[in-house]
């Protein structure tokens, strides 16, 4: 969603080549990602000879506030079709950075990578907006990343597993 | 207006921001050089909004106010005790996802 998304791009800006193809995974009711995702792909495409991405849609995993028994279910639902997607792609290398999206795509990866089908390395970069808690998909994926990094310092003294390289976005 | 693609254009041309506490409108307006005024709605916000604005605040990067003292923060504000913010750096990110994945 909105701000997510414009994170993750501003992260995505100084990657080299190598990272290629991009396969974007965001929430069905999100109308503004797709804008902002081709109009960064589109600069990077100036910059670099081709640019290779796709764009895929899963449901919504949570609504703000959305209780938690209630969120068990919706993410469940959200993994029936993150669970194909996954296994289509079979990315190397996941980057997320909090929305409710990051849970299905992860835990999905997750499961291909205990069947042996196919292990990706996870990387989480928690929001610059968590200055002192986690989000909710952060406390999950704290335990089930590879790369946990936080952009605060406060945050890196309460989770020691985190990695803190300063303010990125 | 409702809602725009961006607000670049309107951000440069100001001397002043009031925002409220979301992420990217202080940020956005920090990167541009402009004095900040925060606003904080304590009956709508969740308090994960506030954690940056209070942190922004402590840092000496943005003035802070509810909806009922606003006036008077305007009239009393001083800028020159604000403190310029250093744009974030995603180059840090791709130097350490390249060793993650051993492209170094």
């Amino acid at each position: 969603t909105g701000g997510h998304t414009t994170e993750i791009l501003r992260l995505l800006s100084c990657l080299s080549e190598s990272y290629s193809p991009r396969h974007y995974v965001f929430a069905d009711s999100d109308k503004m990602s797709e804008a902002k995702i081709l109009a960064f792909e589109q600069k990077r495409a100036e910059k670099f000879s081709k640019s290779q991405f796709t764009l895929d849609r899963i449901p919504r995993s949570r609504e703000v506030r959305q209780s938690w028994t209630s969120s068990v279910v919706t993410t469940l639902y959200s993994i029936l079709y993150s669970l194909p997607l996954i296994y289509k792609l079979k990315p190397d290398l996941i980057l997320c950075n909090g929305p409710g999206t990051c849970v299905p795509v992860c835990l999905s990866a997750l499961l291909l990578g205990l069947l042996g089908i196919k292990r990706a390395i996870i990387v989480y970069v928690e929001s610059i907006c968590r200055v002192e808690t986690l989000s909710l998909s952060g406390k999950i994926l704290y335990y089930f990343s590879d790369y946990f990094i936080v952009q605060w310092p406060d945050l890196k003294e309460k989770y020691s597993k985190s990695v803190y390289l300063g303010r990125m976005v | 207006f409702r809602f725009k693609d961006s607000l670049a254009e309107e951000l440069q041309r100001a001397d002043l921001v009031i925002s409220h506490a979301g992420a990217g409108s202080c940020l956005e307006t920090l990167e541009k050089g402009k004095p900040l005024v925060v606003v904080i709605n304590e009956k709508l916000m969740d308090n994960h909004q506030l954690e940056l604005a209070k942190r922004l605040h402590r840092d000496g990067h943005v003035l802070y106010c509810t909806c009922s003292n606003l006036v008077e923060t305007l009239q009393a504000m001083d800028f020159s005790t604000l403190k310029p913010f250093p744009p974030g750096q995603p180059e840090k990110f791709a130097l350490f996802l390249d060793k993650v994945v051993g492209l170094q």
